[in-house]
């Protein structure tokens, strides 16, 4: 195929919250871009699951934990969620703006996040089971 | 979405109406997804074929907020109750 027949790239116009929160740079590869997306909704699921399980928790379990334990479980899982979801979008917006710059991908806070409040979850009910 | 709009709907019985919201919030998102996919699909046909696709700022910034307002709720009513 020769160059000049292949497709030009399409510049599109960019909205006023476009200009805004992604300001200068040039659009990325669309790949990486829809890759990005991708990865905010794999968050968005994580968060979803985190926020239905919160209140599976506080709404099925009350023969099975006394209730601190099950509200203090049931609040950790929701902000865990909620917490999950914002930084999903904040991440999505760095990650953006490093690809229009061409700079650094940062690195994801919220992995820590989730690691931390998985395990912290994790040792309340194994100490509330041990000593129940 | 509507997964998370079914376990909602499990607080209704012991906070009555008010709890609605949440169901609301969330199957009205997953409404919204549901209804413009089709557009979006074809929005991001047209950029992989043209090499240049805009992101989509408001999508990513509403459903976020849908995950923050739901799980600001939640922790409220758990709470409060």
């Amino acid at each position: 195929m020769d160059n000049s027949e292949q497709p030009r790239p399409v510049t599109p116009s960019r909205g006023r919250l476009a200009e805004r929160l992604l300001p200068g740079g040039e659009e990325p590869d669309p790949r990486f871009t829809l890759a990005n997306e991708r990865t905010f909704l794999a968050w968005i699921r994580t968060s979803l699951a985190l926020l239905a399980g919160g209140i599976a928790l506080e709404a099925f379990t009350s023969g099975l934990f006394i209730e601190p334990v099950r509200k203090g479980l049931a609040v950790l899982l929701l902000l865990l969620g909620m917490m999950l979801s914002g930084g999903a979008a904040v991440r999505w917006l760095r990650v953006e703006r490093s690809m229009r710059t061409k700079a650094p991908l940062p690195l994801p806070f919220i992995v820590p996040l989730l690691a931390g409040a998985g395990a912290l979850a994790a040792a309340v009910v194994l100490v509330f089971i041990l000593w129940r | 979405m509507v997964t998370a709009s079914a376990f909602f709907l499990r607080w209704l019985p012991t906070y009555g109406a008010p709890i609605l919201v949440l169901p609301v919030i969330s199957g009205g998102t997953a409404l919204a997804i549901y209804l413009t996919q089709r557009l979006r699909y074809r929005a991001r046909s047209h950029g992989l074929a043209g090499e240049s696709i805009e992101a989509d700022l408001s999508a990513v910034l509403w459903t976020a907020l849908a995950g923050v307002v739901l799980g600001g709720v939640g922790i409220v009513v758990v709470l409060a109750s």
